[in-house]
């Protein structure tokens, strides 16, 4: 009694709902899936964004600097290489030669396009073997020319007109990576220039930057030179998870307003079963507003226990998901997670007390006369 | 001194295009210390005049005085005030909360102000009332006459001037009616309260000081 001295409102609430225990565990289920419809959409969200950022990272810091349309040669220059060295004096500046020669073996003969680098280790990665860095003599090849030549690690092949011991086979490619058949250690071509110069840089908005900063040091004159570089995916990638996820959280959200409207129904029906109650209460002196204020407190309980529940299970599923996907349980609890269930839970309880207004006010005007009329 | 004054009270109602008067120029009075049934046949407009006493409805015309104060005019929450501080009600339902125990079903009245704890006063009257033994319990668990008792109970908590009694002994036997009003009786004449009942009841007009019989919302 000493609790119902200070909140009578809501103990009176709390013993009302326990009455109809079967209908406020129904009427509370609705929010339940409410919230984890929400909660579970979003978080589902933030985990895809999560791993898709994850797998981005690799190329976002990487810009590639090209010939532009108004260069004087189709090539860039070493000393162009230079003043691109110069500009990104802090990130790993790697010029490419590429050119086509012949390829051989004891078994086949190729005519290739061959890519010459000094720093393979950044660009590429080894499916067999190790990749020398430095990378003072030898020749990379991926599976495809491997298979064709018919050679393996160690084995002899021709290229141009010198032998060169194969390294390491690498990889097709990938996110990161940059596809080759043919890498070979300098000075194999002997082609003028370079074709491309990679740039890779700290993060993804470094390299951005140096792209940007590049094209100004050329380009006063015309296109001089070109830059291609992931720096805007990032931003790209995140602007279409927020639309996705906003998307995901109206979907979830119809839900909500079918668990509220199924509230507000469940309340209408309790408040004019016991209206020959409320009206008792009117009549001994409980003043509308208290009346309103149980009723209100009834469909509160609803929603806040509703969303407590929600948001616990919510949490359970996301934990699920990223254990599945990244097999790290306790990132659903990262900031861009663990809000939406906060969310979920805001919006369930809100749904709720939104839901229980018009019945509470019907039933604390309801003039008791009418109500206790047996 | 009269507790309750209604001087040519009339109300009317309209239904579709027929306005029906259910009291018609009807003064009552009631004073400490007195039990007054009010007796009539159904549609008499008998269950208006206990509803205008108990400011549970408004009069269309006429004056109601409670306590020497014109309280005809006063808002709902008015009305919801005076009834809390004056006016005890039985009802012939009971209408008990089930939610409650006793002892704290005579305290809904006082439930809500913070500034009393009428747990005390609630415990003294049910002991009064002879259910000392019954505090704790719910009302699915008590008798007729006991719920009975317990609605005494609640319509005294807050020390009223009246206590208003609609059919107090029509759910109930005999016996179990004559003890409901030797309950009422005694508690009129300890409290000094006026107590207005409404009935059928013939025994119920035994007990009562006075009686007063209305037909078609007329007084005889």
């Amino acid at each position: 009694m000493d609790a119902s001295r200070r909140l009578p409102s809501l103990v009176m609430a709390w013993r009302n709902l326990w009455r109809n225990r079967l209908r406020t565990i129904l009427a509370a289920l609705g929010i339940v899936i409410g919230v984890i419809a929400i909660a579970g959409l979003g978080i589902t969200g933030s985990a895809l964004r999560y791993g898709t950022a994850q797998q981005f990272s690799d190329i976002t810091n990487q810009a590639t600097v090209m010939p532009g349309e108004d260069a004087e040669q189709r090539y860039l220059t070493e000393s162009q290489v230079q003043s691109i060295r110069g500009v990104a004096s802090n990130a790993t500046v790697i010029p490419v030669k590429q050119g086509r020669v012949t390829i051989s073996s004891h078994t086949g003969e190729s005519y290739a396009s061959v890519d010459q680098v000094t720093k393979p280790r950044e660009l590429y990665s080894a499916h067999k073997g190790t990749i020398p860095q430095p990378f003072r003599t030898g020749v990379l090849i991926n599976n495809e020319t491997a298979a064709y030549l018919n050679v393996t690690i160690g084995d002899l092949i021709i290229v141009g007109d010198q032998s060169y011991k194969v390294r390491a086979i690498i990889s097709d490619g990938g996110i990161g990576y940059r596809d080759s058949r043919v890498v070979v250690s300098p000075p194999a071509l002997s082609k003028q220039g370079y074709s491309s110069v990679m740039i890779i840089a700290e993060d993804g908005d470094a390299a951005q930057y140096l792209a940007n900063a590049t094209k100004d040091h050329f380009n006063t004159e015309g296109e001089v030179v070109r830059t291609s570089s992931y720096g805007g995916l990032n931003q790209r990638v995140g602007s279409l998870f927020s639309t996705l996820n906003l998307v995901l959280l109206g979907i979830g959200s119809i839900s909500l307003v079918v668990a509220g409207v199924s509230i507000l129904n469940v309340m209408l029906m309790s408040t004019i079963e016991r209206r020959s109650e409320i009206g008792v209460l009117r009549a001994v002196g409980v003043r509308r507003k208290d009346v309103l204020r149980m009723i209100l407190a009834e469909a509160t309980l609803l929603g806040v226990i509703g969303g407590a529940v929600g948001a616990v299970l919510s949490a359970g599923i996301g934990a699920l998901l990223y254990d599945t996907l990244y097999s790290d349980p306790l990132l659903v609890f990262r900031w861009a997670s663990a809000r939406y269930l906060i969310v979920g839970f805001c919006f369930g309880a809100f749904a709720s007390v939104l839901s229980g207004i018009y019945p509470a006010w019907k039933a604390a005007n309801k003039r008791p006369v009418e109500a206790i009329r047996s | 001194m009269s507790v309750i004054e209604l001087d040519g009270v009339v109300k009317r109602y309209t239904n579709g295009d027929e306005e029906i008067a259910a009291l018609d120029d009807v003064d009552f009075t009631v004073n400490r210390g007195e039990m007054v049934a009010i007796v009539g046949p159904s549609g008499s407009g008998k269950s208006t005049l206990l509803n205008v006493i108990g400011l549970l409805d408004t009069p269309t015309e006429g004056t109601v005085t409670l306590d020497g104060r014109d309280v005809t005019d006063l808002g709902t929450d008015g009305l919801t005030e005076h009834r809390r501080e004056s006016i005890g009600f039985v009802f012939q339902a009971y209408h008990l909360l089930p939610i409650f125990t006793a002892v704290e079903n005579v305290q809904v009245p006082s439930m809500w102000d913070s500034t009393v704890d009428r747990k005390d006063r609630a415990e003294d009257l049910l002991r009064r009332v002879g259910l000392g033994d019954r505090l704790t319990h719910k009302p699915n668990q008590l008798s007729g006459g006991q719920k009975q008792r317990v609605a005494i109970a609640r319509a005294l908590v807050n020390e009223p001037h009246i206590i208003l009694a609609d059919e107090p002994t029509g759910n109930l036997d005999q016996d179990t009616g004559a003890t409901i009003l030797d309950e009422l009786t005694r508690i009129k004449n300890e409290e000094n309260v006026a107590i207005a009942a409404v009935t059928h009841d013939t025994q119920l007009t035994d007990y009562a000081d006075r009686t007063v019989e209305l037909v078609d919302g007329v007084r005889r």
